[in-house]
């Protein structure tokens, strides 16, 4: 049974300190950088910190797979001692995001090869859900599928309407740090999720192109020059991308021992691919760049049953320092594939 | 622990210089120190390993000894990039570190009753002779029918497991063809590039024979082009292809062509296969 409870804002401290007897509170937080301020997740002490106000700059992926992660000895063969049993709690992950962690499931969970430092870590983590009242700066999630105001994987999912939060709790074992707050309307939520729904629906963009795009006609489409023209291979879109997880191993030297890490790595780069021989089969940023789009709307839904290896957050769009845009990528995509599937059929 | 992750302890044995000093290439053969690691480490004629030279890297390299050898294996390298070169420094009792075995593996068991031609050039005899050794064994011999190969290599001191070659010549039912890219003095066999010699030198037209070929990439694609025209179906067209393979699992992303990850679905792959996969290797 679900329950529905809100809280006045000033209350989720209360809410949050009870949680903390149980995990460990990971949250969205203003991070000062110079000038400059972020949205970030972290642990956090101090709840008054945590700011839902907008789309986190950087996605939670990597507490399920970090940056920069220790296997093991090289030489003794002795692993790292796995993610703790500790539990986390990552408070207010938008459904962009928690989509994205969905993505990433079936490729570290496969059965040939469970990727036992992911698993352990997704069994130590539990997501509080968060819908997002209006479109953040270039997300288009709406026009992927996914629903910017529900995620039925969550035992928990949040709703922030400027004043107070309500909180859709459907895990019985989560309920009781609830107890203690009034019960919410669900017609009220209704109404207001309504009035968010029909301001998502003014703004959405028609993403028509077939999923997964064809391989072989989309891989020998001429428009990969266009779209890659202005391209600095720099790969910033994959370290903000909540999906990508292309990853690459580094050693470091400690006395006798040698650590072997995992580091997340990037398709955009050259030598990624490159050969001892000299030989690379990406030699080109056109190359690249289509492998980074051709992932992620093609081979991966083709291997992963038809789910596109994108959630639409839209933070590649944000950040890239020359303005591609993956909407005109695949609106792009979208006409010549159309084109294509016409010119087949009328010939 | 993640048990595909960290490497196991392996010890080479034996080391031998292949080529002359134009083609730096020597086999190295690892066997497995801890016991229970040995018993378990099976592997299949086409896979691969990543050997770790500790405190230096990684790279994939693919099976060269049979399977029916269990107590070692052999891999044969060629100095290009720091891998290799620190491989090829090493010396017999040296400690190096072995994942895998990764990948899937030639169609021993499909093609059991067929003949068999083996095309191979330079290093890429190394993967096919873990097949060619696992056939001509004793045990297997007679499972499989007639085996014709044409080795070719760029010059006789280019030429590796020159060893083997009376044993594969003497097998049954079997015959063994070298070509070398130009003429040289006291060289008795054929001379020219094997797609050019496929016709001439091997009886192709034999029903029921599958094809597997391996060598640098443009070897394999006149080669591929040459048995198409021949009327080969691309199904019985046999190679193993190589990317930069590193996780072997499928995940880290380098190696894919097209939505096939070549350390996971691959190497080995057949022209049927290959020819629905994006050109981009």
């Amino acid at each position: 049974m679900a329950v529905l409870k809100v809280l006045q804002k000033d209350e989720l401290g209360k809410l949050l300190e009870e949680l903390k007897r149980e995990f460990q509170i990971v949250a969205p937080v203003i991070r000062k950088y110079g000038k400059k301020e972020r949205v970030e997740y972290h642990q956090v002490e101090d709840f008054s910190e945590i700011h839902l106000n907008r789309q986190p700059d950087t996605p939670p992926k990597k507490y399920f797979l970090p940056q920069n992660e220790r296997l093991g000895e090289e030489k003794s063969g002795e692993p790292v001692v796995e993610p703790g049993d500790r539990k986390t709690l990552i408070f207010g992950v938008r459904s962009c995001d928690l989509k994205a962690i969905d993505i990433l499931k079936p490729v570290f969970l496969d059965d040939d090869f469970t990727d036992t430092f992911f698993q352990k870590r997704l069994e130590n983590t539990v997501m509080f859900g968060l819908g997002c009242s209006e479109r953040q700066d270039n997300c288009f999630c709406d026009s992927l599928g996914i629903n910017p105001l529900e995620d039925e994987n969550v035992p928990v999912y949040m709703y922030d309407d400027g004043e107070k939060i309500w909180f859709h709790v459907t895990d019985s074992e989560l309920e009781k740090f609830f107890t203690d707050f009034p019960d919410g309307d669900p017609e009220e939520l209704e109404k207001m999720k309504k009035v968010w729904q029909e301001e998502f629906e003014k703004s959405a963009i028609e993403i028509g192109v077939p999923i997964p795009f064809p391989e072989l006609v989309a891989f020998n489409a001429p428009f990969w020059k266009e779209v890659a023209a202005n391209c600095l291979g720099c790969g910033i879109c994959t370290y903000y991308c909540p999906t990508c997880f292309c990853f690459g191993f580094f050693w470091e030297k400690r006395e006798e021992e040698i650590d072997k890490w995992r580091t997340w790595d990037s398709c955009m780069f050259p030598l990624f691919t490159k050969h001892g021989s000299g030989h690379n089969p990406r030699e080109t940023q056109e190359q690249r760049t289509r492998q980074r789009i051709m992932h992620k709307f093609s081979y991966h839904p083709n291997n992963f049953d038809g789910v596109p290896a994108c959630s639409a957050c839209g933070r590649c769009i944000s950040h890239c320092p020359v303005n591609i845009d993956l909407r005109v990528i695949l609106k792009t995509a979208e006409k010549y594939l159309k084109d294509e599937e016409g010119v087949k059929s009328s010939g | 622990m993640d048990k595909y992750l960290l490497p196991h302890k392996g010890e080479i044995v034996k080391i031998t210089q292949e080529t002359g000093s134009n083609l730096n290439i020597k086999t190295f053969r690892v066997r497995l120190i801890e016991e229970e690691a040995r018993k378990k480490f099976k592997f299949l004629p086409g896979q691969f390993v990543e050997l770790t030279v500790f405190g230096v890297g990684e790279a994939p390299f693919g099976f060269a000894s049979s399977p029916t050898q269990e107590e070692y294996f052999d891999i044969s390298i060629k100095e290009t990039g720091l891998v290799t070169e620190a491989i090829h420094n090493m010396e017999e009792g040296d400690q190096i570190g072995v994942r895998g075995p990764f990948g899937n593996n030639f169609p021993y068991e499909e093609i059991k009753g067929k003949n068999l031609v083996f095309l191979a050039g330079g290093i890429g005899l190394a993967p096919l002779r873990s097949l060619i050794n696992f056939v001509l064994d004793e045990k297997n011999r007679d499972q499989y029918g007639r085996v014709q190969m044409l080795l070719a290599f760029r010059s006789p001191e280019d030429m590796l497991y020159k060893y083997d070659f009376s044993n594969w010549e003497n097998s049954p039912n079997t015959t063994v063809k070298y070509t070398i890219d130009e003429e040289c003095e006291g060289w008795v066999h054929c001379v020219g590039y094997p797609h050019e010699l496929l016709n001439e030198e091997l009886d192709l037209k034999e029903p029921d024979t599958v094809f597997f070929t391996c060598g640098p990439p443009i070897m394999i694609r006149f080669i591929t082009e040459e048995l198409r025209n021949s009327g080969i179906d691309p199904a019985n067209i046999i190679t193993t292809l190589e990317m930069k393979m590193s996780c072997g699992l499928g995940k880290c992303g380098r190696c894919n062509i097209g939505r096939h990850y070549v350390c996971k679905d691959g190497p080995v792959f057949d022209l049927k296969q290959m020819e629905q996969m994006p050109a981009e290797f």
